[in-house]
């Protein structure tokens, strides 16, 4: 379990060095996401422990963004003030953004 | 020793924020797991809900509770790059079916942005808002690292992430029986690129099959969207 994690956060510090220092405009986590799905797929199986420590960290990833959505008491008064502007936003958007995707793949497969 | 000392102590160390965060979000998982899991019994709204009135109420800055929440915010990278494992399982899913599902994606990345852009454009929302819904449909963890590359709030970011998966995971079964989508895979994989984690756990208690495409359209939705929106983004917004 110990050498999962270390794999894990090694994945992210090489990610963050290279988005230091080569794609500064791809978040260091995303890089650190793709090596460590590249080298799985060489690999060709996940490590026991890896996967221990994945599940463990995914299963409990809501827990995980608690801390930054409590930011949220910074910006009450703007959202009270906007809040049928972003309630329409969100919503429309997110029955669009199911509907297109589920349209799209719908037609493709009848063609196929 | 007297209740005031107590509370100056334990106010300044990172344990009450710590404890603050985990105590509440133990009991948004507890409730939702009571309400038989429903979407709208959320366990990070029920948590944020608590914490937020929580420290408003002992007039505590939000400062300083991040100061002690930092380091369960932290792990939100480490857990990012483990995403991998997830992806890697589900791409076997992928066979067969690369061409539609990566027109589905960019259509659906596409569309996320584009209309809730245009709506709170068109209303007049305040800028800092309608930037913060450039990353609504992906992950939360790369939305808000995407949020920093296009100089807009994480935080916010984070807010409307979290609202999105919510609002797929109740509105999804009603918008997919409407458009007569019937198979798991493009449910699950419609779902997935509209609100990402959590409806992708949504779509788990389901069907194991919507799970799968759920998961699968998530991590390709993070990827791509770590990648394009800050590129797309340089162009459509006034700098």
């Amino acid at each position: 379990m110990i050498g999962g994690l270390v794999q894990i956060l090694a994945f992210q510090g090489l990610g963050e060095l290279a988005s230091k220092f080569l794609l500064p405009f791809i978040p260091g986590p995303v890089i650190g996401l793709v090596l460590l799905l590249s080298f799985l797929a060489a690999r060709r199986t996940v490590p026991a422990g890896t996967r221990l420590v994945a599940s463990a960290l995914v299963q409990h990833l809501g827990l995980l963004f608690v801390p930054a959505a409590v930011g949220v008491v910074l910006f009450w008064p703007q959202l009270r003030s906007h809040a049928l502007a972003v309630a329409l936003a969100l919503l429309v958007s997110v029955v669009l953004t199911i509907a297109v995707p589920a349209l799209l793949l719908r037609a493709m497969s009848k063609r196929v | 020793m007297a209740i005031h000392e107590i509370w100056v102590y334990l106010s300044g160390s990172p344990l009450l924020a710590l404890i603050l965060t985990l105590g509440a979000y133990h009991a948004g998982v507890l409730s939702y797991e009571r309400a038989g899991r429903h979407p709208l019994a959320n366990p990070v709204l029920i948590a944020v809900s608590i914490i937020a009135l929580i420290i408003v109420a002992i007039d505590m800055p939000y400062a300083k509770y991040f100061e002690g929440a930092q380091f369960v915010h932290f792990l939100l990278g480490t857990a990012t790059v483990a995403l991998a494992v997830p992806i890697y399982e589900g791409l076997g899913a992928l066979r067969g079916r690369i061409v539609p599902l990566f027109v589905a994606l960019l259509g659906g990345g596409a569309v996320s942005i584009a209309s809730a852009v245009a709506i709170a454009r068109l209303l007049e929302a305040d800028p800092a808002i309608v930037g913060a819904l450039w990353a609504k449909s992906v992950t939360a963890p790369i939305a808000m690292g995407v949020a920093e590359r296009i100089h807009v709030s994480p935080t916010l970011t984070a807010v409307f992430a979290v609202t999105t998966g919510i609002l797929g995971a109740v509105l999804a079964r009603y918008v997919l029986d409407a458009v007569g989508a019937k198979a798991w895979w493009q449910r699950g994989f419609a779902l997935g690129v509209a609100s990402h984690g959590i409806g992708t756990s949504r779509a788990f208690s389901v069907s194991e099959e919507a799970g799968t495409y759920a998961s699968l359209a998530m991590g390709l939705h993070g990827i791509l969207g770590a990648v394009a929106i800050p590129l797309v983004a340089q162009f459509f917004r006034p700098a």
